[in-house]
């Protein structure tokens, strides 16, 4: 994507000016036409909730009693609630942790199967599966596998003599968060996995075979060739992987319900015990808005950080 | 069957639920045996002039036969009453209650609906949207004559201000020790009497790798009936009820403390399986440890009567399953003979009817569902009436060497205590079982347990 605009960028008719804003133009023109579905569904669906979750978020609504005016009672109870504060706390580890647990493996496993080794095909169907299970399927299936004593890990620990796999991941406190981002890992390291491979497949072999020459070592190469080559792949994938987990809910809600106490209970479950199980929608729109806030802030802040936003290549000046 | 998970999904929106205090208190001790010929049915047919109406009457589906009764018994009622339409219809439970409240809101509500009584009925009486209920043609709204056809806890839940606003549709849903006799046997153990006596059997049990008490915990409410019986066993039902009312720092009441250090007691003892935090009960898993005597006993709501039938119905039609009574807290102040649980659910009749529909439903409701004949086809369905009388209806019941004990203990209950949950409304429960599910953890003390409930009186 990145390398075919600068390669575009250098086609001698587009540079001139007054060809450059007819084509601007016509461009314009046939975009809107041809985007006025997705944006008439995207303003339906995304913009119009969106606002109006922003507009319940100053209001009291108990579906039993009709719409009330609540100015900023929903924000102080927010700022002011030991409990949200928690859930907010636990949002962040859950992001926090989700990045460093996936962004590793899956660069590695990205790189790997992007290369030419034998059975590499094979290796990467297997890596790739748990990307074609359903969550709650999958949520089920760890259930099984971490169910204290009967559990697939706690009859492993038996028959291995490995006593510390028999333990209740779930039901500790200490535990329960971080065996969450294990499996929230377990599903979404294959597509960022996928992301890695197409970056790394994308880095010219004249980059590797300079480096070489020069002498470089394959760690120096890593370092210096494949990791600026990757960078956009790692902030898009970051971008997925930290916005993706603020707003993570199916796994939790399945294996702890936000369990034991409060170890789970990230934002995204305190929205929906507020919204579906209190039936205060006010307070849980503000809730939303807070996590709609966080996102869209994390955001823009890589997207700058990174210079991902000015849309430079990564490869210039090398064609 | 409606069972405690399955309310899970309905439970009460608010949390002014003070006045329930008074309406729950109920006291059986006078003694309740009168048959249920509803005296009244027949004053009401004996008029010539009856008003007729076309009303609706919403049922939560059960996808039981109770579904198709109910539709059975409108059409009865109509050719019994020339003139007059029983439209019944039967909103699914996910959204029963978001239903009822846009009804009540567009102000067209069926006459009469499926509620549970308690905090979210309160809410509509005081939105005026919910009437007191009588008997047809009578000035009697809120002291209607079926009153005395049914067991006097049952009504507790819909009294408000000395007024009755619903008439019970369902059984009864006491919560009970389900044991296992066989493993009890083999370990020469009788049911304890006493906590004391639990957590002794609790060692001798963990010697032969017996866990005492089976327990799926993740839902919360299932670790809450511990707390609701110890809490009762201690200090009697006014503990609750201070809580119930709100009454500033009610959660640190010494009984709420004994209450949480004797749950911590029983963790510490590892009375309950390993990671009993971590599993839910809809899954069986408690269920399967009774059965197989992995685990010796759980405690459960009535239903788990109708939940191990399916599972293990050769093992329950045996009498394999015993029932105790939640044990004596020695120097407790409660009476051992209290319960808790649901009481059972109701029928509520709306306001803004005209005289012809509130006649109608009041006439319907009464025809229905305080008949000895409707008492009859709760039992077939496996559920323990409150209508009066009952007893005698069990011995065609396949289920009855459970169902006449647990009958017997509703009718003779000094105290029978409206499960927590329900009674506080979702504000307060949700942080209960969250910071309850702590206690059970051992990462919350029972002071930092009653700090933080406090917060939310």
């Amino acid at each position: 994507m990145v390398a075919s605009s600068a390669v575009l960028n250098r086609n001698p008719a587009v540079r001139t000016p007054s060809a450059k804003t007819a084509a601007r133009r016509r461009a314009f023109f046939t975009d809107l036409v041809g985007m006025s579905p997705t944006l008439a569904l995207y303003g339906a669906f995304i913009i119009v909730p969106t606002v109006f979750a922003v507009f319940l978020s100053f209001t009291h609504w108990n579906v039993d009693g009709p719409i009330k005016w609540a100015g900023f009672a929903n924000w102080s109870r927010f700022f002011s609630d030991p409990v949200s504060y928690h859930s907010l706390l636990v949002t962040l580890e859950l992001a926090g942790f989700s990045w460093l647990a996936q962004t590793p493996v899956a660069m590695a496993l990205g790189i790997f199967i992007a290369g030419t080794q034998r059975y590499r095909a094979v290796y990467a169907t297997l890596y790739l599966l748990p990307l074609l299970l359903s969550t709650a399927g999958l949520s089920l299936m760890w259930e099984d596998v971490l169910f204290p004593q009967y559990g697939g890990l706690a009859w492993l620990g038996r028959h291995l003599h490995m006593a510390f796999l028999s333990r209740t991941w779930l039901g500790s406190p200490n535990l329960a968060l971080y065996t969450i981002v294990v499996i929230i890992a377990w599903q979404f390291v294959p597509f960022h996995t996928l992301i890695f491979q197409a970056g790394r497949r994308a880095i010219p072999a004249e980059l590797y075979d300079a480096a070489s020459v020069d002498g470089a070592s394959v760690r120096q190469s890593f370092w210096h060739v494949t990791l600026p080559q990757l960078r956009y792949s790692i902030v898009t994938s970051s971008t997925l992987v930290l916005v993706g987990s603020l707003t993570y809910f199916d796994i939790i809600y399945i294996l702890t319900q936000g369990g034991p106490g409060d170890s789970t209970r990230v934002l995204a479950m305190d929205m929906y015990n507020v919204g579906f199980n209190q039936t205060e929608f006010g307070y849980a729109s503000a809730i939303a808005t807070v996590l709609g806030v966080i996102g869209i802030v994390l955001a823009v802040l890589l997207v700058r950080l990174s210079g991902f936003g000015s849309m430079e290549g990564t490869q210039e000046g090398i064609w | 069957m409606v069972t405690r998970a399955s309310l899970k999904l309905t439970r009460l929106s608010g949390r002014a639920a003070a006045a329930l205090a008074a309406g729950l208190s109920i006291s059986t001790a006078a003694a309740v045996a009168v048959p249920a010929t509803s005296s009244y049915a027949q004053t009401v047919s004996a008029s010539s002039s009856a008003p007729t109406a076309s009303i609706s009457v919403w049922m939560e589906a059960s996808g039981t036969p109770v579904d198709n009764y109910w539709v059975a018994q409108a059409k009865a009622f109509e050719k019994a009453n020339p003139g007059d339409t029983i439209n019944v219809e039967f909103p699914a439970a996910t959204v029963f209650n978001s239903k009822v409240a846009a009804s009540l809101a567009g102000n067209n509500p069926p006459a009469l609906t499926f509620g549970w009584g308690g905090g979210r009925e309160l809410q509509y009486i005081n939105s005026k949207v919910v009437a007191p209920i009588g008997d047809a043609g009578q000035n009697d709204a809120g002291n209607p004559s079926w009153k005395k056809d049914f067991v006097p806890s049952s009504l507790g839940a819909v009294t408000f201000n000395n007024k009755i606003y619903g008439i019970p549709v369902g059984g009864t849903q006491p919560v009970f020790f389900f044991y296992n006799k066989k493993t009890l046997a083999k370990y020469h153990l009788s049911f304890p009497s006493t906590t004391t006596q639990l957590l002794a059997d609790v060692k001798t049990l963990a010697k032969h790798d017996v866990t005492t008490i089976a327990l799926g915990n993740l839902g919360g409410w299932e670790g809450l009936m511990y707390l609701e019986y110890f809490a009762d066993r201690i200090g009697g039902p006014q503990v609750f009820l201070n809580i119930q009312a709100g009454k500033k720092g009610a959660w640190s009441n010494p009984a709420i403390i004994q209450a949480l250090s004797d749950i911590q007691a029983l963790a510490k003892a590892n009375a309950f399986e390993q990671g009993y935090n971590q599993i839910d009960w809809p899954t069986g898993f408690p269920d399967a440890l009774v059965h197989s005597g992995t685990a010796a006993m759980q405690l459960m709501g009535d239903w788990d009567i109708g939940n191990m039938q399916g599972y293990f119905p050769g093992w329950v039609a045996s009498g394999a399953m015993g029932i105790g009574f939640f044990p004596r807290v020695p120097g407790g102040k409660g009476n051992p003979a209290d319960l808790e649980g649901n009481t059972t659910d109701y029928l509520e009749l709306a306001s803004h009817l005209s005289p012809a529909e509130t006649y109608v439903a009041e006439k319907f409701a009464a025809w229905l569902c305080a008949s000895p004949a409707y008492a009859k086809f709760e039992v077939s369905e496996g559920l323990v009436p409150v209508i009066a009388g009952s007893s005698k209806l069990f011995a065609s019941s396949p289920l009855k060497q459970y169902l006449v004990p647990i009958y017997n203990a509703v009718q003779h209950a000094p105290y029978f205590q409206y499960s927590w949950d329900q009674a506080l409304g979702p504000k307060e429960s949700t942080p209960l079982y969250s910071n309850l599910q702590k206690v059970f953890g051992l990462t919350e003390t029972p002071q930092q347990f009653a700090k933080t409930m406090n917060t939310y009186l």
